[in-house]
């Protein structure tokens, strides 16, 4: 089956991991194409899973285009991660800085293991009548295109932050922190769960940590969880050093999250919020209904819209820009998935 | 008069101001928000149950007072919304009025060299030494950045040459495109707003009206009537998951047909809207509804041979070639079986038919379930008897809207990502070089690592060979 080849996918992301951050510390020229390697690896049997799928569909639905395997919940992080992953390895080819793989191989192992915590439909489902449009198509395609810039965009405006700044107590520094701290958690965490679960079909993220049926294992998660946070906020400066010796400073990681938005802004306009309309238009005759989706992807738009007009705004250089781009990526989340969880609405994902 | 001229610049800079623009973002957003959270359009009761869900009963009551003074359960209709609207609109207008002389004079080229101190107050710059011959460089730099898309402006002055490249200098002007087309979709919207039509229309299968209901609850007259034929709805094979929903419609006005291209029957389909007299219908919802003229269409096998039988409601027919007479008693549109084995109905939809029958044959009287989909069910003492089709029992609810600010939201949004495209993928691009002496030096206002890679490859192709 499709999700099995695709757990593998994540499984070698995860693997990706430490060996770049071997890469990191030893500079070893040789362990860093092993690392390319390894997330090139997985990329490759991540796309042999996404084609498997879309034969799996395509044997159900019978339609070449309504077969592109992105209709729910699960099959869209899948598409996610494929782009964060494809989009990334092209940055490391253009730019010959591996660093930033650290995060993103970080990322894009959370997130596929995300797919258990949502305990979201993994078989193949056939579509909805309302599903079956080519402009939904183009919407969820693009959309997802665009968050996946949007979450490098994140990685490097976080780390952004954590280089530049000069205060160890100004907010911007203790959220990135907070939010790398967290992100590093919850990989470890996802590991043991992966490696204490009985049945890989029913992995359940932070079961064998945080939410650990024993007091103390959970109470030494907590602690653990707290120390990682801390830790990174104390050790943020030294990170600098170590980034700078391979030629990532702050002004690189500026650059390429200004890049990351200015490339998924416009994608998520005419993808999220221009074909979602005309889509909405053709399957229930309004363009915009105020529906808790599309109004947090006008947030979105609106927080995104703030990052590119803060570089006009007297004074706004450098760190207090990426501190938007840092939230735009939280909101982001919010309303590909906060939404579905929090909040009801008309998408179909939110049933899933 | 100066105080008021004053008073009428210092108007003009706060909604010139980007750091209005930005506050705007974020009170609009917090607003939208805010509508997502707390129940829209409801009833009070339901507001106040929503806040009880985490407050004390006294505080929610409390909170509801400020929630309907503010109109938080309409927010996006409510007076302080459509005003933060308005002002983010005029806030663009002028903005843009505002700027655009600076902007027309910063795509212009130079018609003189920068002073040299400018240059040399630039701190990102890059270095080169030569060796041919001046000419040969400058012709050979010059084909380069050309190659490379940038448009030259050659200055001979006392210590060197000065030569201003530029590239797709002319891409700001598409922030104008961006923002105007914003304006656009907001008029579009207002458009819908006051000139727009929205409601739904209910048909019975068999049967035409032009009785539509507003959203406002307000019953109308359409200009023509709409008449089902037929409704359907399709499923995968052997599950209940629905593939389509689809109605077959006419439209009647004058007492005759309508004829489009030639046609004068028409699908609609969840995607597939239908739009007559600039009036759009959307398949929207269905639902079950028995009325006098529906009929129940059976197939008879009896002795190898197929009779078609139809039946009304209640009323009896004869079984072809017996002596029985049958009439349906009670009709479920999706009947299902319990633990206990007790029948009920599961949907309203007609995902399973079936038809309770009575059969009367003399004295003797019985009666059986035949559901649509399960073969077993068809089994009688006379034969096989099919439920094939419940004709004239379902409605098809059509949603309908007249919008004619649509074609501006359309034309807006096309030129709002031809605007983005063009201002955010081909960045203005300008530096300064320099030849001085045998050196040639790069000047680069802006420090970023794509534009030193490019000039780095320039440099390279100036030195290889
Ligand atoms: C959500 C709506 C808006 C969108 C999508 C939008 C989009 C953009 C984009 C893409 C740019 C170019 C950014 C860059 O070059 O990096 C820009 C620039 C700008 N925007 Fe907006 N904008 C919006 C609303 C506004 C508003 C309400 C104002 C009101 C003041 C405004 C003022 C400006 C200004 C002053 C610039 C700089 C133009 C220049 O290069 O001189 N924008 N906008």
């Amino acid at each position: 089956m499709s999700y099995q080849v695709i757990a593998i996918a994540g499984f070698i992301y995860i693997i990706a991991m430490p060996i770049y951050v071997v890469h990191l510390i030893t500079k070893s020229k040789k362990v860093g194409y092993l690392a390319t390697a390894s997330f090139l690896l997985g990329l490759l049997i991540h796309l042999i899973g996404f084609v498997q799928r879309y034969k799996e569909m395509y044997a159900i639905n019978q339609s070449l285009l309504h077969s592109i395997p992105i209709t729910n919940l699960y099959e869209s992080i899948v598409f996610f991660v494929l782009c964060l992953v494809g989009g990334y390895l092209f940055i490391e080819w253009k730019y010959k800085k591996k660093a930033l793989g650290v995060f993103v191989s970080t990322l894009a192992g959370i997130i596929i293991s995300l797919t258990d915590l949502l305990g979201v439909t993994k078989e193949v489902q056939p579509l909805v009548p309302a599903l079956k449009s080519n402009w939904l198509l183009a919407h969820v395609t693009l959309s997802f295109i665009s968050y996946a810039a949007f979450a490098v965009g994140f990685i490097t405006a976080a780390l952004h932050i954590v280089v530049a700044s000069e205060s160890k107590k100004s907010f911007k520094y203790i959220l990135s922190t907070f939010l790398l701290g967290f992100m590093l958690f919850t990989f470890i965490s996802v590991i043991i769960d992966i490696l204490y679960s009985s049945n890989p079909k029913t992995v359940r993220i932070f079961q064998s940590t945080l939410g650990n049926s024993s007091a103390v294992v959970s109470t030494i998660s907590w602690i653990a969880l707290l120390s990682f946070i801390l830790g990174f906020w104390y050790i943020g400066d030294k990170i600098k050093n170590l980034l700078t010796t391979l030629r990532i400073d702050s002004d690189f990681l500026e650059e390429i999250t200004y890049k990351m938005i200015a490339f998924g802004f416009p994608i998520f306009t005419i993808g999220g919020l221009v074909f979602g309309a005309i889509w909405a238009e053709q399957a229930w005759g309004r363009y915009w209904g105020w529906d808790p989706k599309e109004t947090w992807s006008l947030i979105t738009w609106f927080v995104y819209a703030f990052y590119l007009h803060s570089k006009f705004i007297r004074g706004w250089r450098g760190t207090k820009t990426s501190i938007i781009a840092v939230l735009g990526f939280l909101v982001t989340l919010f309303t590909y998935l906060g939404v579905n969880l929090f909040l009801s609405g008309l998408h179909s994902y939110g049933s899933m | 008069m100066s105080k008021l001229n004053r008073l009428n610049e210092k108007i003009w800079q706060f909604f010139s101001s980007v750091d209005l623009a930005v506050a705007l973002f974020i009170v609009i957003s917090i607003g939208a928000a805010i509508g997502t959270v707390i129940p829209q359009r409801s009833e009070p009761d339901i507001v106040i149950k929503f806040f009880s869900k985490f407050l004390p009963m006294n505080l929610s009551l409390n909170l509801y007072e400020i929630v309907s003074l503010l109109d938080l359960n309409n927010v996006y209709h409510s007076w302080w919304f459509t005003f933060l609207l308005f002002m983010f609109a005029l806030n663009l207008v002028i903005c843009s009025i505002d700027r655009l002389p600076n902007l027309l004079k910063s795509i212009k080229k130079p018609t003189q060299p920068y002073p040299e101190s400018f240059l040399r107050s630039i701190s990102t710059k890059k270095e080169f030494i030569y060796k041919s011959k001046r000419q040969e460089i400058l012709e050979k730099m010059l084909n380069l950045l050309k190659h490379n898309k940038f448009s030259t402006t050659l200055f001979e002055t006392s210590q060197g040459i000065q030569i201003y490249c530029s590239r797709w200098s002319k891409s700001r002007l598409a922030v104008y495109l961006t923002h105007f087309s914003i304006l656009i979709i907001l008029a579009g919207a207002l458009v819908g707003t006051f000139f727009g039509l929205r409601g739904y229309i209910n048909i019975v299968e068999g049967t035409s009206s032009n009785l539509a209901i507003l959203d406002n609850g307000r019953p109308i007259y359409l200009p023509f009537e709409i008449a089902c034929d037929k409704f359907e709805v399709e499923f995968y094979e052997n599950s209940s998951v629905p593939k389509a929903y689809r109605s077959y419609i006419r439209i009647i006005e004058d007492g005759k047909n309508v004829k489009l291209n030639n046609k004068e029957n028409f699908v609609v389909e969840v995607n597939e809207p239908f739009t007559y007299k600039n009036i759009t219908f959307y398949q929207a919802t269905y639902g079950f509804q028995l009325t006098e003229h529906t009929l129940f269409k059976f197939k008879f096998l009896n002795n190898e041979k197929e009779y078609l039988v139809n039946l009304e409601f209640e009323k009896k027919n004869k079984l072809p070639n017996t002596n029985v007479y049958i009439s349906v008693i009670d009709f479920s549109p999706a009947l299902g079986v319990d633990e206990e084995g007790r029948f009920f109905t599961m949907d309203s939809s007609m995902i399973n038919p079936a038809a309770l029958i009575l059969f009367e044959e003399g004295n003797r009287k019985f009666h059986k379930w035949i559901l649509a989909r399960v073969p077993e069910s068809w089994q009688t003492p006379y034969g096989q008897l099919k439920l094939t089709e419940v004709w004239g029992a379902q409605f098809t609810g059509l949603q309908f809207k007249k919008d004619p600010g649509v074609i501006l939201i359309y034309i807006g949004s096309t030129l709002l990502c031809v605007g983005l495209f063009i201002c955010l993928f081909f960045r203005p691009l300008r530096f300064f070089v320099f030849l001085e002496g045998n050196k040639v030096i790069f000047y680069l206002p802006t420090k970023k690592e794509s534009v030193l890679s490019e000039i780095d490859k320039i440099l390279n192709k100036l030195e290889g060979k």
